[in-house]
């Protein structure tokens, strides 16, 4: 293998691998990324892995059993560089949705006693919350010009600067017509852009997909939704779905500052 | 300057004419009560009786991203695909006064040659409007306008004044002088004139803004900028639909598989988080409300000493588009010590319960 290519390993834990299926999805592109890198590691794609020294590591899915920690630690040892690849990896994915207290009664309704031999379950959470995650990148599923963007510019050693925005940003330069203003719950204000302002382009709300935004303001989207007629349980399930555990914080703060 | 008459049965025989070698844009319907300009080549499709479309005309001189070179080690090529010969019909007093104060702005200390280029090619044809209740051009002095256009069209009923307001307008009507008609009737002049009373007199807002660069400075530490922060959801789409928000973010886009890299350039914003953000992490403005100050500091006072008048031309937008009520008027009016009813005054209530 060439030296001078950067070793990269892509992996997944717990998530529905659209990610990782994502690369794979890049037809055109396929011959260049594998021109261009070294790809040491990548379980989907080829049986001769190679588990050493990586210059980067792409981490796919949320951490749900203890097994998935020791080798996100492993990853972390080996790689420089440690990307969280998607929804899943950056906030912990729908499955994070639930707090610990919820997340244990459900796990006892369906598993119930059972004893679990391979591996012991923990609650679903983001790589972050047992290693430093160097670079993020959100989406469910990561959105293909969005990581070739990515790719290309952490190949070249210049990971994109970070750019907090929300959907709304694309889907202004979309020149959509406003749903939210016509009372439709749309999360684009607190959703990281990145999708194209796919579902607003059709019409449909934001459901929040690609993950909270940095820098939104989840109060006032609260308050507004509150105002527009919409039930609290229901915003707060809305707003929930591709949160992760980010939600957790926000009801901490909320709490906070509605007393 | 010279005023012709057309017959208004005659308007898509002129604009078949002058629009073959060019892209013509127009507003068309986008929702029920939505517009937009877009480039058109069947005529029926225009809607004039519209008041603001959803992104003003600054859309088509500079769009929201596109590149401005590819750049190696060695070569650097220029891109000015967004260039072309473009006609605009159907654009309103409030945005031909906004394109001049683009104009102004990227030709004043820096010369922006992707804009000059694409306005040098873009043909300007204005047509007259009627006020609705979010129109503010009135207070900012830009209901009508004296500069900036090629034509102008004002509707009167089955003919429309023409006003040329260029040589190129003039070259425009010379490719078919017979549809023209020099002799404005005394009865003509009236019926312009009274359209122009009754249009004045159809104005619902009023703004002081020449109390507002005072204000804003006397007002700098108010607490109305942290409610107006609490509120705001940092959308960015207040500036991308203010006809006179040009600011912008260039980034590095590496070609896969080649040695060079698109430079290319997207709207920015104020109002999102890392605007002032610089190398090292430091942010300059990391809060909301001092973001917010930025812009209303643009629109409401530094224009207005640089350049005698506001960079808000009234046209409406940011009252129509904010899902907070954060905008012009509202802000206009708070600094001037009216109550207004807004989501933002009523979340500080809620929040302070
Ligand atoms: S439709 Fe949704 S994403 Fe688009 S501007 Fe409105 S709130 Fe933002
Ligand atoms: S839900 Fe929101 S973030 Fe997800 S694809 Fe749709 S618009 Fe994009
Ligand atoms: S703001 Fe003035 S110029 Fe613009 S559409 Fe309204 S009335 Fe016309
Ligand atoms: S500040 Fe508002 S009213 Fe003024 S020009 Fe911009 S969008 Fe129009
Ligand atoms: S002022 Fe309104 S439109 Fe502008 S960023 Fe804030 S919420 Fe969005």
């Amino acid at each position: 293998m060439n030296k001078d290519k950067l070793k990269i390993g892509i992996y997944e834990l717990t998530g529905c691998a659209g990610c990782a299926l994502l690369i794979t999805d890049c037809e055109m592109e396929l011959i260049d990324i594998f021109n261009a890198a070294d790809i040491q590691s990548f379980l989907m794609v080829k049986s001769d892995n190679i588990e050493g020294e990586l210059d980067i590591a792409l981490v796919e899915g949320s951490v749900t059993t203890e097994n998935e920690i020791e080798e996100l630690k492993d990853i972390r040892e080996r790689a420089k560089v440690v990307v969280a690849f998607g929804l899943c990896a950056s906030v912990g994915g729908i499955q994070a949705r639930f707090g610990n207290k919820e997340w244990k009664e459900n796990y006892q309704k369906i598993y119930g006693d059972m004893e679990m031999t391979h591996t012991k379950p923990v609650q679903s959470k983001p790589i972050d919350a047992y290693i430093d995650v160097d670079l993020y990148l959100p989406g469910c599923p990561v959105g293909k010009e969005q990581f070739l963007h990515f790719f290309t510019r952490v190949l070249k050693g210049a990971p994109p600067e970070k750019y907090p925005r929300p959907v709304c940003v694309t889907c202004k330069y979309n020149e959509n017509d406003c749903l939210l203003n016509k009372g439709i719950p749309c999360l684009g204000p607190l959703t990281a852009d990145g999708c194209g302002s796919i579902c607003p382009n059709h019409n449909l709300p934001c459901t929040g997909c690609w993950g909270p935004a940095e820098g939104a303001n989840p109060t006032s989207e609260y308050f507004l939704l509150k105002e527009k007629g919409f039930d609290i349980e229901a915003i707060k399930k809305r707003m929930s779905n591709y949160s992760g555990t980010k939600l957790a914080e926000f009801f901490e703060q909320f709490k906070k500052e509605s007393k | 300057m010279k005023i012709v008459k057309l017959k208004k049965t005659n308007l898509f025989l002129f604009l078949e004419i002058i629009s073959k070698e060019a892209d013509f844009w127009a507003p068309v319907k986008k929702s029920p009560d939505k517009h937009i300009f877009e480039v058109i080549e069947d005529f029926s499709k225009i809607n004039l009786d519209y008041t603001r479309t959803i992104l003003p005309p600054k859309k088509i001189m500079l769009p929201s991203d596109f590149n401005m070179f590819q750049a190696s080690n060695t070569k650097y090529t220029p891109d000015f695909s967004h260039v072309s010969k473009k006609i605009i019909f159907g654009i309103h007093p409030c945005d031909i006064h906004a394109l001049v104060i683009m104009d102004k702005f990227y030709s004043h200390e820096y010369n922006d040659p992707y804009y000059q280029k694409a306005r040098d090619n873009t043909l300007i044809l204005g047509h007259s409007c009627w006020p609705d209740e979010y129109c503010m051009c009135k207070s900012t002095h830009t209901h009508v306008v004296k500069e900036g256009y090629d034509l102008f069209f004002t509707d009167l009923e089955d003919t429309y004044v023409v006003w040329i307001g260029s040589s190129r307008g003039d070259d425009l009507i010379r490719l078919k002088p017979e549809l023209f008609d020099e002799d404005l009737t005394d009865k003509d002049i009236q019926n312009f004139s009274q359209r122009r009373e009754e249009r004045d007199k159809a104005f619902t807002n009023d703004i002081n803004f020449e109390a507002m660069p005072d204000l804003m400075e006397l007002k700098y530490q108010n607490l109305l900028w942290d409610k107006l922060g609490e509120a705001c959801l940092a959308c960015g789409s207040c500036t991308n639909v203010c006809p006179t928000c040009n600011c912008y973010n260039v980034e590095d886009k590496p070609i896969l598989g080649k040695n060079c890299s698109n430079i290319s350039r997207c709207w920015d914003s104020c109002t999102l988080e890392n605007y002032s953000g610089v190398a090292g992490g430091e942010n300059f403005r990391e809060k909301r409300s001092d973001r917010l100050k930025l812009f209303y500091t643009h629109k409401l006072q530094s224009y207005i000493s640089k350049y005698g008048k506001p960079a808000c031309v009234g046209c409406g937008r940011c009252v129509v588009t904010c899902p907070v009520d954060i905008n012009v008027y509202t802000v206009s009016k708070s600094l001037d010590n009216e109550e207004v009813d807004t989501f933002w005054n009523r979340l500080s209530k809620e929040v302070t319960k």
